[in-house]
């Protein structure tokens, strides 16, 4: 028995899987097909960025381009160029946009009634603050060079492309399209992939991120949870709601309850995604990093 | 040009060109493990060409979707397997209704007139009796005895301890015994 199972014959995948796969990677934006395009894309551009990038450091970087309207730099309205220095701030109006080249690494579309402001333009260190409005930004270069700062969060680049809004009051919402960010504030950290948002609040920092297909009801009550005080326990709501997918949502939420709610939202993890081998229960109850990060590596899949 | 590598020449070069989005790195890659993904996925789909093609392609576009997840502290065939399995699995949680399907004839075999009809007939009832397998015990005897793989492989392909790949096969082979009573084997 065991050498017939042993000698099973391999069988040739027909040509047309390939096919479909090229096709795949062709289309434009599906869900899951459009992120390997952009996956695929991004990480050619970065392999090209990055060597320019490289050789190419002491060149000027970023170098500002009119789309609409006309957007001011500093003081002045721009022409059709410009460039901005360290300290200076972009600002457009209801009816002006401009794009930004990040030094040589990435661009950054500023959207009408955003104010922002060229931070620092190092090598290692390509920071921009958000004060208000809308950037989208699309970075092909390694991990940690790009930073957004805004008052309730800094945006730190893991190679992707996002958007990040700031409203008046300095509220922030970042939806991730390609890759992975990290919301940073006062020693609290989201991780956000592609297809997943988290919102920002001034003086509370980054709350727990979500995927954009989660159900409705789990994201309200995300948002009670993350910024608000409520009477009803918004975990009653997150916790049945929660897909294997929001494992991403639940994985944060162990280190921002308490032990009894942890226990909680521990026991609604295991129904949906078991513990890796070696990694036990009391582990991730007291919160053991690298417990923690070994579960966190196994859930990617599924997100 | 499609550049053919042996498993052996799957290097952190080429999954680094993959990771950054070299398609040539990716077909190449996807031309060593083609076939073996396929047949996996079509005995694991009791011989639907159709599922299995379609779930080898998805198993690409995942592989390359969380290329930037693999860290080299593992075996790239183990992680490969990991989305072979996981999309099995899925594949089959989703069309539950579907699994077992009424007809569980070994499909098209494969043996040419040459070769022994006794031998061809054996196969082909070992495959019958793998595809009425559970879908957790099928798995475990696929990367066992179809591909090779050792315990502690398997047990980070499936996710579960080494303890756990032991009891499936225990039990797989008991089922396997069961079903081909009367055959050379019992």
């Amino acid at each position: 028995m065991f050498d017939d199972l042993k000698n099973l014959p391999v069988r040739k995948a027909p040509d047309s899987v390939w096919s479909e796969i090229e096709s795949s990677l062709d289309r434009p934006r599906s869900r899951s097909t459009g992120f390997s395009l952009c996956l695929a894309a991004a990480a050619a551009l970065a392999a090209i960025a990055f060597f320019v990038y490289r050789y190419e450091a002491d060149k000027p970087r970023w170098q500002v381009v009119r789309l609409d309207g006309a957007p001011s730099i500093g003081a002045s309205k721009m022409g059709d160029s410009g460039r901005i220095a360290e300290g200076q701030w972009l600002e457009t109006d209801s009816t002006s946009r401009a794009q930004i080249s990040v030094g040589e690494i990435g661009t950054v579309q500023v959207e009408p009634n955003t104010r922002v402001r060229l931070v620092a333009a190092r090598p290692q260190e390509h920071r921009l603050s958000l004060a208000k409005g809308e950037i989208s930004a699309v970075v092909n270069a390694p991990p940690r060079l790009f930073f957004v700062d805004t008052t309730a969060s800094t945006a730190v680049d893991l190679g992707c492309a996002y958007t990040m809004k700031v409203d008046d009051s300095g509220s922030g919402l970042l939806q991730v399209t390609l890759g992975w960010v990290a919301l940073e504030w006062n020693g609290r950290e989201s991780m956000v992939p592609a297809g997943a948002s988290c919102r920002t609040r001034p003086k509370i920092g980054p709350g727990t991120p979500y995927f954009d297909d989660a159900p409705a009801e789990l994201k309200d009550a995300l948002s009670s949870f993350d910024f608000s005080v409520t009477k009803a326990d918004p975990l009653d709501t997150i916790l049945p709601a929660a897909r294997a997918r929001d494992t991403l949502t639940l994985w944060h939420l162990l280190s921002r309850t308490q032990r009894s709610d942890r226990d909680r939202v521990l026991d609604r993890m295991l129904a949906l995604a078991p513990l890796p081998e070696g990694v036990t229960r009391a582990q991730i109850l007291s919160l053991d990093r690298k417990a923690l990060d070994q579960w966190k590596d196994q859930l990617v899949f599924k997100w | 040009l499609v550049v053919v590598l042996s498993e052996r020449e799957i290097s952190a070069g080429i999954v680094e060109a993959c990771r950054q989005g070299d398609r040539d790195a990716f077909r190449a890659l996807y031309e060593t493990y083609k076939d073996k993904v396929y047949s996996i996925t079509l005995y694991f789909f009791h011989g639907d060409s159709s599922t299995a093609a379609d779930a080898t392609q998805q198993v690409f576009l995942k592989l390359l979707r969380n290329m930037a997840q693999f860290r080299g502290d593992s075996e790239f065939s183990t992680w490969l397997y990991r989305f072979v399995v996981n999309t099995c699995l899925d594949w089959t949680r989703r069309k539950s209704a579907r699994e077992i399907p009424a007809d569980l004839r070994p499909f098209a075999a494969s043996y040419s007139q040459e070769q022994d009809f006794a031998r061809a007939q054996t196969g082909e009832s070992v495959q019958a009796a793998l595809s009425a397998l559970p879908p957790k015990f099928r798995m475990p005897v696929l990367l066992r005895y179809f591909e090779g793989l050792s315990y502690g492989e398997m047990g980070r392909a499936l996710n579960c301890s080494t303890g756990t790949v032991a009891s499936r096969l225990n039990r797989a082979h008991k089922i396997l015994a069961k079903k081909l009573a009367g055959l050379k084997y019992v």
